[in-house]
């Protein structure tokens, strides 16, 4: 017995120190640089006109690269789980794909592909649309990067679903659309938040595949991590850390926003991490 | 007795083998081996690795009789320099930013003054020039050419690129040479107005700039991919390009500013090493005819006249060449240009307001 909770014990501070060592410490070291440069140094840092600008366009990229996987990453994954077509594990292989690799390769793919040489960038020049080098263009290289988060966080709920809810509104006379948003959609809402919040605060972050894909114009072009490189680059590693500190605390707000939303009340875990079977899906009435 | 000789034999068969496992590593006896570390920036490698490197280990076993091994690194000149502030022990740096030699010396690494050196402690000069389309289809030639409507222009992020400094120090160092001209000679330029001028110069060119790369390096990757009809860089950086059949156009605009590289001596490091007397004969190497051809293959622009020479044809001298120090000097054009309420930071937040 006594052994046994020794073991415990022992599991429990590896557990502890392995979280603290990767996280919290090099987290504890930004945070100590912020406090010894001061709020109101904070405040300037990151209301420097060029600061303020790289963070309204990150999170306002950040944001549409969430809205546009939330629908199309819902229907992506509702495809994957429920149809049977030629070629289905290929593409279900392909979505993990952006984890695999490099984000500065993606960024090169995407700059290959839609660049004034490219197929594709050449035929949408001529129609007068830019991708590459503008706003879309990082849009691009965020939903790149951020493939594999809601359809894998759907996946696994939408196969367990219980299908009577969805056929009873079918049978009560509710189109299959109607049924998908209104039965379908709340039924996975834990698994499809936590995919949308964890897409927003990776986008929020991303820098490899960014710096190669935008202009990286300042106050046009230039999203939150360019910036703080920039900043890094020429000797100014207060301003660096005070934009840091900004999108960390937006990351940090949108997890905490997160867990407080897929907790049940009176439930000490998020539903989407309790074990399998005791999940209670909250069907709409 | 017998124990203590067989001891004694034991410990000679492990000082033999540990001797032959040292032999790869240490080729000669300690005394005769030197070690030099050199950290560079990126650009010169290749004549520093294929021709300066071997030249100085060929010269240094003549003159001395020892054998040195030259551990080289190479990086953009800024990281070059944060690593050795950070810790990274390099008896030589030869970076491509005066001020970055300088941060070190802020540091108290470097407490001789390096411009005393030879040639102002330069090594390797270039000028910033215009790299075109094959056959130039812009018409571009001067300064002005580059602020016209419809000319795509390509320069790195001046944050986090040394190269971007000089490009647009050299646009605003320009505009006030052309300033000069349109005033005519013999009337003094009124100072305000010079300055009014680059100020617009810089502000109409960067409207022009599609893409702000980290790196000259990466911009002229983006050039290649077929961004821009014109990417301003160090003519060094376009000439092997050239020579090496790429479809470009150099033009050296006629006003435009001499780019230095400088070369220090880090004495911290060196003390610490014992390898002064190496490091300054290396430093003192570089500015010698076989270093100074060796860099002009590269497409620098010497600093040894008689290097120019041995170089692939002259470098044509532009008529208005203004260097840092006619504009006060690194400190004060950073201050002027690039500081929180500098010149080139508050054209681009200008450009951001009017959309």
């Amino acid at each position: 017995m006594r052994s046994r909770r020794v073991i415990q014990l022992a599991l429990r501070s590896a557990a502890v120190g392995y979280v603290v060592c990767l996280i919290l410490l090099p987290l504890s070291a930004l945070g100590r640089e912020a406090l010894v440069a001061g709020p109101g140094r904070f405040v300037e840092d990151v209301t420097q006109p060029q600061a303020l600008a790289a963070l309204t366009l990150t999170l306002e990229t950040a944001l549409i690269t969430t809205v546009i996987h939330a629908v199309l990453g819902t229907i992506s994954a509702v495809v994957l789980v429920r149809y049977e077509f030629p070629g289905k594990w290929f593409l279900n292989a392909l979505v993990d794909l952006p984890f695999a690799i490099p984000t500065l390769v993606a960024g090169l793919m995407i700059a290959a592909i839609y660049g004034p040489t490219g197929v594709l960038g050449a035929w949408l020049q001529d129609r007068g649309l830019a991708i590459l080098y503008e706003k879309p263009g990082i849009v691009l290289a965020m939903l790149f990067v951020t493939m594999p988060f809601t359809i894998r966080a759907l996946q696994p709920v939408l196969i367990e679903l219980e299908r009577e809810p969805e056929e009873a509104a079918f049978t009560l006379g509710a189109s299959p659309w109607t049924t998908f948003w209104t039965v379908t959609v709340p039924s996975v809402l834990p698994g499809l938040l936590t995919g949308v919040f964890l897409t927003f605060v990776r986008a929020l972050g991303e820098f490899g595949a960014i710096v190669i894909v935008a202009g990286n114009i300042p106050m046009k072009t230039q999203v939150a991590s360019v910036y703080v490189y920039g900043e890094i680059e020429s000797y100014n590693p207060r301003g660096a850390t005070s934009v840091s500190i900004a999108i960390l605390a937006v990351s940090f707000l949108a997890l905490v926003l997160l867990e407080r939303l897929t907790r049940p009340p009176g439930e000490r875990m998020p539903a989407l991490l309790r074990p399998r079977g005791r999940a209670p899906m909250t069907v709409a009435s | 007795m017998k124990g203590r000789i067989s001891l004694s034999r034991i410990a000679g068969r492990v000082s033999v083998g540990l001797l032959l496992l040292l032999l790869p590593a240490v080729p000669i006896s300690a005394e005769d081996a030197r070690e030099l570390i050199l950290a560079a920036y990126s650009v010169p490698k290749e004549a520093y690795e294929r021709k300066i490197i071997p030249a100085f280990q060929r010269y240094w076993k003549q003159r001395t009789g020892q054998t040195v091994r030259v551990r080289s690194s190479y990086g953009a000149s800024g990281a070059q320099a944060r690593a050795i502030l950070g810790g990274f022990e390099a008896d030589v740096a030869a970076l491509s930013l005066e001020s970055d030699l300088d941060q070190i010396a802020k540091a108290g690494a470097i407490s001789h003054d390096w411009r005393k050196g030879p040639h102002g402690g330069v090594i390797t000069t270039s000028v910033v020039a215009f790299g075109t389309r094959k056959g130039n289809p812009k018409g571009i030639a001067t300064w002005e050419d580059l602020a016209r409507p419809g000319v795509e222009v390509l320069y790195p992020n001046p944050k986090t690129s040394g190269g971007a400094m000089w490009d647009i120090v050299a646009i605003y160092g320009a505009g006030l040479k052309l300033w000069a001209q349109q005033v005519g000679p013999g009337r003094s330029a009124d100072g305000a107005a010079a300055e009014a001028y680059a100020a617009g110069l810089l502000k109409r060119i960067q409207r022009n700039v599609k893409v702000m790369d980290k790196s000259g390096r990466e911009s002229v990757t983006t050039f290649e991919r077929g961004i821009g009809d014109v990417i301003v860089t160090y003519e060094n950086e376009l000439l092997p390009r050239v020579w090496s059949g790429r479809p470009y156009e150099i033009i050296v605009p006629s006003e435009t500013l001499l780019i230095e590289n400088p070369v220090a001596v880090v004495d911290r490091h060196v003390d610490r090493h014992k390898v002064r007397d190496v490091a300054e004969a290396f430093v003192a190497f570089l500015h010698s005819d076989e270093a100074q051809a060796a860099f002009a293959e590269l497409g620098f622009r010497p600093v040894n006249q008689a290097a120019t020479v041995r170089a692939r044809g002259a470098f044509p001298r532009p008529a208005n060449l203004f260097t840092i120090a006619d504009l006060g000097g690194w400190d004060a054009v950073r201050a002027r240009l690039f500081g929180p309420q500098g010149l080139w930071t508050k054209t681009v937040e200008e450009l951001a307001r009017d959309g």
